[in-house]
């Protein structure tokens, strides 16, 4: 839990209320300059009582590749508490413009099983306002618990970074070493991603981020096509690793070169298991089988 | 005795509950004779015939041929890998369309391309245990009259209209319909959990087995040059009946050579950063036809007069965890042949005949590979060292699918009948009956191995 004062709010936050305040808040800094804070604000937001709605449940799960059980995926959760995440991001006091941000990472502690009947507990905050060599980076903490109880079954933190931007007192980052050439393995699978995966990942997750909508959509936003989403994708690697994963869980992804719509995707999933056969953990990488380049990579690790 | 006009004398039945209760009183089930319709490339001869049509024609050629019009067979089996969903008793309406007795009864069995020689297996143990005295297996497969389904989305409306109750509730479940739900899914070779068709799965194993384009042109020229040295020979002149033309399986390239096979292109593993070997000449095309095989025990093959090829002396099932990589997608054979040799006390020297089916000649080429390989041998099989050479004058000595093409759940019969025809022919060779392998490698990652020994 973060020491910082939670606020409760009444219901889910609307997504795509929340969109349009952030398009709207951008237009106002363009106008009226700058914003003026530079610290993260120091709430926490949080939805009681969240119930997951089945029908979308299973829309979800069968888009990833999930069989239907009625265990909630963990990439699931990450949608469910993602309004929740970008409720503090759009407050007046963040002091990063929230559109076109830049998810880098996510890393998903899976610690227990929530089934679609529990209702949840959702709380968001952020923290780590770091600097980064192109910009401005910081961790949004979302942790999901049984309505009631103290024990937090779900833990996600989403790494984002504000491109160019650089605030006063974060010093810049220096260049990072230049990561090894990336040479790509025998693919286990490939996947045809649709000029519809934007849309049909919006669909079932509620995320409606122009970005991943339509090719018209991404490009006013500067965007040459629109791009796959990286939690879909993540989400996607997450299910194809399968159930050997068992139920406790530490989920990574690390996000590169976007994936364009529409796109094959090879992908290489590798498992270290124990001398007795047990499942360990398993690591993915994904690249573009045309040009090479590696979209992104991550690791799903025994808790 | 009889119940509603049916026979009740099912034949021995007290005697053979009594064998079933004994491993040593087991009997045999023989293999009688087999037919099969020749088959065509997709888009050829039998591009309007559905799998009803031409497995009602490849069982009744087997009817004619043993002389079982208005017989009560115990059990008729088969199955097709593509199959439409009206099909779902595609085997008893074939056997209702035929000549065999409608009091028949029949099952439809699915295992991808094993599905041909599972349903000899399974019927073979019922014959065994004598819960039926005959019985006839086969398979059937179209790709060209391959089912197309509607699109998910339109599905779903039509599925949600039929619970509608209402005219407004009907109207808006329709404008939710999309112009792209219109477009219909055509059935794929991609494995639903990789997205890998099975050409590619089959490039991996292929470029990790290190198998050469020579090597694989050279096994799918010997089976072209087998497959007809076999028709004009006339091997098959009891084991098929014409269909639509066609007397001769219309993939059989009998003037094909190795620079041919050398000049084509690759077609799979392109994509895949290894080298690419794999083309249209060493793989098997896409195919449509039907075959049967009909099983019995040695009492009924003699009661009716009927002759006595082979015994089904066992078989195995495995299927390897190819979905992370761990094991190539058709590798399975791989693992079931080892393990089914060792439980009868065989080695692969003892084996007269190897039916192992080319999916790919890839696939073969990396089944023997992996069986001479010492590493794969200790670290995979558990044994001492490699698990042993095949030798190669005994393989697919009157070809395979390179040649004759592949009908998916068709092929199993086909190799079958085959074998127990090659196997009675060899006879006793050093006082002992000859023996034969099939192997078969099938999609998921699965395979079925069966042995047969000569009568």
């Amino acid at each position: 839990m973060s020491s910082a004062q939670p606020i409760i709010l009444g219901e889910m936050p609307s997504l795509s209320k929340l969109y349009v305040n952030a398009a709207a808040a951008a237009a106002r800094r363009r106008i009226l300059g700058s914003h003026n804070s530079t610290a993260l604000p120091l709430v926490s937001h949080e939805v009681r009582g969240v119930l997951a709605d089945v029908g979308n449940l299973t829309a979800y799960q069968h888009l990833l590749g999930e069989s239907a059980s009625d265990v909630l995926p963990a990439g699931f959760i990450h949608a469910l508490a993602f309004p929740v995440a970008m409720s503090v991001m759009n407050r007046d006091d963040f002091p990063l413009p929230l559109l076109g941000m830049i998810h880098l990472r996510n890393v998903v502690e899976h610690r227990s099983a929530l089934r679609f009947a529990d209702p949840m507990d959702i709380t968001a905050w952020t923290e780590n306002l770091r600097a980064h060599r192109a910009g401005t980076q910081l961790d949004i903490v979302a942790e999901v618990r049984g309505a009631g109880e103290g024990t937090v079954h779900w833990r996600g933190v989403s790494t984002y970074l504000a491109k160019g931007v650089y605030l006063p007192g974060i010093d810049k980052a220096a260049a990072a070493a230049q990561p090894a050439a990336f040479k790509a393995p025998d693919p286990t699978g490939l996947w045809q991603l649709g000029v519809d995966a934007g849309r049909a990942y919006a669909a079932v997750s509620g995320d409606f981020n122009p970005i991943h909508l339509s090719v018209l959509s991404a490009k006013a936003l500067g965007l040459r096509r629109s791009i796959a989403h990286g939690m879909y994708l993540a989400s996607r690697a997450l299910a194809d690793v399968g159930s050997a994963k068992g139920e406790a869980f530490r989920w990574e992804v690390s996000f590169e070169a976007p994936v364009f719509l529409p796109a094959r995707v090879a992908l290489d999933i590798s498992t270290v298991q124990t001398d007795g056969a047990a499942w360990l953990r398993s690591d993915y990488v994904a690249w573009s089988p045309r040009s090479g380049r590696k979209h992104f990579s991550g690791s799903v690790v025994a808790l | 005795m009889s119940i509603d006009g049916q026979s009740v004398n099912g034949p021995e039945a007290p005697a053979a509950s009594r064998a079933a209760s004994s491993a040593h009183a087991v009997r045999r089930a023989v293999v009688v004779g087999g037919n099969r319709i020749p088959f065509a490339r997709t888009g050829g001869a039998y591009t309007k015939s559905s799998n009803q049509d031409m497995l009602t024609a490849a069982l009744d050629g087997l009817i004619a041929r043993f002389g079982l019009q208005d017989e009560r067979i115990g059990e008729v089996a088969a199955g097709a890998v593509l199959k439409h969903s009206r099909d779902f008793n595609l085997t008893r309406e074939a056997v209702l369309g035929s000549a065999l007795s409608a009091e028949t009864p029949a099952y439809d069995l699915q295992q991808a391309c094993a599905t041909g020689l599972e349903t000899v297996l399974g019927l073979a143990n019922k014959i065994k245990l004598g819960q039926i005295d005959s019985a006839i297996a086969g398979g059937v497969d179209s790709a060209s009259d391959a089912p197309i389904a509607v699109s998910e989305g339109l599905r779903e409306v039509l599925l949600d209209l039929s619970r509608a109750k209402t005219l407004p509730q009907r109207l808006q479940i329709l404008a939710r319909l999309r112009p792209k739900d219109l477009a219909p899914d055509a059935p794929n070779t991609g494995e639903p959990r990789t997205g890998l068709s099975m050409g590619e799965h089959q490039a991996l194993t292929t470029a990790q087995w290190k198998i050469t384009r020579e090597a694989q042109d050279e096994l799918a020229y010997n089976s072209h040059r087998n497959l007809a040295a076999a028709y004009d020979a006339g091997f098959f002149d009891d084991l098929l009946t014409p269909y639509r033309g066609l007397t001769r399986d219309s993939n059989l390239r009998a003037d094909t050579s190795l620079d041919k096979l050398a000049s084509l292109k690759p077609v799979f593993g392109r994509n895949l950063g290894s080298q690419a070997t794999m083309t249209a000449g060493n793989s098997t095309p896409l195919t449509d036809g039907a075959s049967t095989v009909l099983l019995a025990s040695e009492e009924w093959a003699d009661q009716h007069d009927l002759p006595k090829l082979a015994t089904i002396l066992d078989g195995v099932a495995a299927a390897v965890d190819f979905v992370h990589g761990k094991d190539g997608l058709l590798m399975a054979p791989a693992f079931a042949v080892p393990r089914l040799l060792a439980r009868n006390g065989l080695t692969l020297d003892d084996i007269d005949y190897f039916e192992i089916h080319e999916a790919f000649a890839g696939t073969v080429l990396s089944t023997l590979a992996a069986w001479e390989d010492e590493e794969f041998g200790r670290t995979r099989l558990g044994l001492e060292g490699a698990f042993g050479k095949v030798d190669r004058s005994r393989l697919n000595v009157n070809g395979s699918s390179l040649a004759a093409g592949h009908p998916f759940a068709a092929t199993g019969g086909r190799i079958v009948a085959s074998l127990a025809k090659m196997l009675h022919e060899k006879g006793a060779p050093d006082g002992r009956p000859a023996l034969g392998l099939i192997s078969i490698c099938a999609a998921g990652g699965q395979g079925v191995v069966a042995l047969l020994e000569a009568q």
